[in-house]
């Protein structure tokens, strides 16, 4: 069998030539796969990081300004987070002390990604949305050990202190009758204001803008056949089959909308006393394309649960499906394409089972990052992914 | 040899509840979300270890089931006749695998990759130039086969705590024919 795990320069060109994606995407996954040979993830100190966050901000900050109280956060799946204060002058203001986060990828993770992508992302929607202020990134590695960001820590919680679920990247998270009805309204409208925001004009350089007919499905195709290509064990005839499935019925897009991509409960903050969104997080999937996907995404069975009263599943903890899809509706004006939603159904369960399934064998069979164990334990998940999957392509085949 | 994986197990999991979980700093989040992973991944192993030879074993008759189904019902071009010669000579290897005495684990695991990855194979080239009702047939034997492999996953990691409501899942013994001991039931 071929070593995936000693790429040659042949193989990754074959890649690319079979699966063209953005060339952001291209970028990161080609420079993970350069990568690969080389060492694991080697543990890094709080020191040595906030080294790299002074060197990262030296060149940006013409005061003086200090570093303290750096701690590690937990919280996530993919990507190593540090939490610190930062006593400065922002834009020759009076000194004052920040609370900050700095969001570093690991050498692999459960899922590459950029983070200029995600930098560009939160600030073209900082106007639109809550969001935590990004403030710096380091796009290349250049003064941290691996490409990270630097942004504002936000204040809130991720789910309800006395709730249910939500132990795992917040799946399943019950907010309760009181949280659920002042959250729902606010968790459709901030998606429909991303969807109908008028990125034209915005910083969006790391993205492609995508183009009329079925481009933007094709990518996404692309870019997760290549991640199945390059991190998976063997190959699984289901995933296999779903990809044949997916090429063979690419939607057209019918107008261009920027995404969160990762759009769900666990991945916002809130404020529990008045139940306000305080900030929405992880826009690491983040691209400009088809809102069917976000809608899909948001949609998966597996982040909601049934209400205890009605035993009716809630899309993330929040409403039933039909009444979600409603509100989203009126709230847009935009149209739901239930095709489309479809189709990207089958290809966000698909892509996910990828991450689940391939990514994370192949990040901590490697030991490329700074939670293998955490890593290893995610494979586990992917059974309810492909089992979603197998569900939604025997009503479609 | 006295020291097996079983008791191994037991005494780290024994010394990470006992000694190292309560020393460890509490403001340090990373540290004790790890150790909690390293114990529950300790559980996991202790439960499914002695269960993995029967698991491999079930995996590979059912892939060999899938194989033969599909060998007998797709036809093609010549991409597809290729990947099926290779599946052929997979089957072949697989069910040598079984009927092998002594075969050994690893022999067994590569017997399964490997036709993972000719059937995967086989459904890549039917959908290039095979002929398109194989498709639908060779679509709905992959979608059968996938079902019975999902629920042995689930069953599988059920020790893990993904779902809230596991009664419609049956235990991973009942699934893959592995004994239990009288008066003892599935994790």
């Amino acid at each position: 069998m071929f070593d995936k795990d000693r790429p040659s320069d042949a193989w990754l060109s074959s890649l690319r030539d079979r699966f063209p994606c953005e060339p952001e995407v291209d970028r990161f996954l080609s420079s993970k796969l350069e990568r690969r040979a080389g060492p694991g993830y080697a543990p890094v100190s709080l020191a040595t990081l906030c080294a790299g966050v002074e060197a990262l901000l030296r060149p940006n900050l013409d005061s003086h300004f200090e570093l303290s109280n750096a701690r590690w956060l937990t919280g996530g799946a993919s990507k190593l987070q540090m939490a610190f204060d930062l006593t400065w002058r922002p834009n020759a203001e009076a000194e004052q002390t920040t609370p900050m986060v700095l969001r570093m990828q690991p050498a692999e993770s459960i899922v590459e990604t950029s983070r200029l992508r995600e930098f560009q992302l939160i600030n073209a929607c900082a106007d639109v949305v809550p969001v935590p202020p990004a403030y710096w990134v380091d796009a290349d590695g250049e003064y941290l050990p691996y490409p990270g960001l630097v942004y504002g820590l936000a204040a809130g919680a991720t789910k309800p202190s006395s709730g249910v679920g939500g132990e795992v990247s917040g799946m399943g998270t019950d907010y309760g009758p009181r949280l659920r009805e002042l959250l729902a309204p606010q968790f459709v409208h901030i998606l429909a204001r991303i969807h109908t925001h008028d990125w034209q004009g915005v910083e969006l350089s790391a993205f492609e803008i995508p183009g009329p007919g079925t481009v933007t499905a094709e990518r996404q195709l692309n870019w997760w056949s290549r991640v199945a290509e390059e991190d998976g064990l063997a190959d699984i005839p289901l995933l296999t089959l779903a990809a044949q499935w997916l090429r063979a019925n690419l939607p057209s897009l019918d107008r261009v909308s920027i995404l969160h991509g990762d759009y769900r409960c666990g991945n916002f903050l809130f404020d529990e006393a008045s139940g306000k969104i305080t900030a929405w997080l992880d826009w690491e999937l983040g691209h400009l394309g088809d809102r069917h996907e976000d809608l899909a995404w948001v949609t998966t069975r597996t982040w909601g649960h049934p209400d205890p009263d009605t035993g009716v599943d809630l899309v993330c903890g929040m409403m039933p499906k039909p009444e979600f899809l409603a509100a989203y509706e009126q709230a847009s004006s935009l149209a739901v394409n239930l095709e489309t939603l479809r189709y990207y159904q089958v290809l966000n369960t698909w892509k996910t089972a990828i991450m689940s399934h391939h990514t994370s064998y192949r990040a901590a069979h490697g030991g490329k990052t700074h939670q293998d164990v955490l890593v290893a334990w995610c494979i586990g998940v992917s059974s309810k992914f492909t089992e979603q999957l197998n569900e939604v392509l025997e009503e479609v085949m | 040899m006295d020291l097996r994986a079983p008791l191994q197990l037991q005494a780290m999991i024994k010394s990470m509840t006992d000694v190292v979980l309560p020393a460890l700093d509490p403001a340090n989040q990373m540290a004790q979300e790890q150790a909690q992973l390293i114990l529950g991944m300790m559980h996991l192993m202790a439960v499914r270890l002695p269960m993995e030879y029967h698991y491999d074993i079930d995996q590979l008759k059912r892939y060999l089931a899938l194989a033969g189904e599909l060998q007998e019902t797709v036809t093609g071009g010549p991409l597809t006749n290729a990947a099926l010669e290779t599946l052929v000579q997979s089957s072949l290897s697989g069910t040598d695998c079984l009927t092998r005495p002594q075969v050994s684990p690893g022999d067994l695991e590569a017997a399964v990759l490997d036709l993972r990855t000719q059937i995967s194979g086989l459904v890549e080239a039917l959908w290039q130039d095979g002929e398109a009702d194989c498709r639908a047939v060779a679509g709905k034997a992959v979608l059968a086969a996938a079902k019975e492999q999902i629920l042995r996953e689930r069953a599988w990691f059920v020790p893990q705590g993904w779902d809230a409501d596991t009664s419609a899942i049956p235990a991973i013994e009942t699934l893959i024919d592995f004994p239990t001991p009288p008066g003892q039931t599935g994790a």
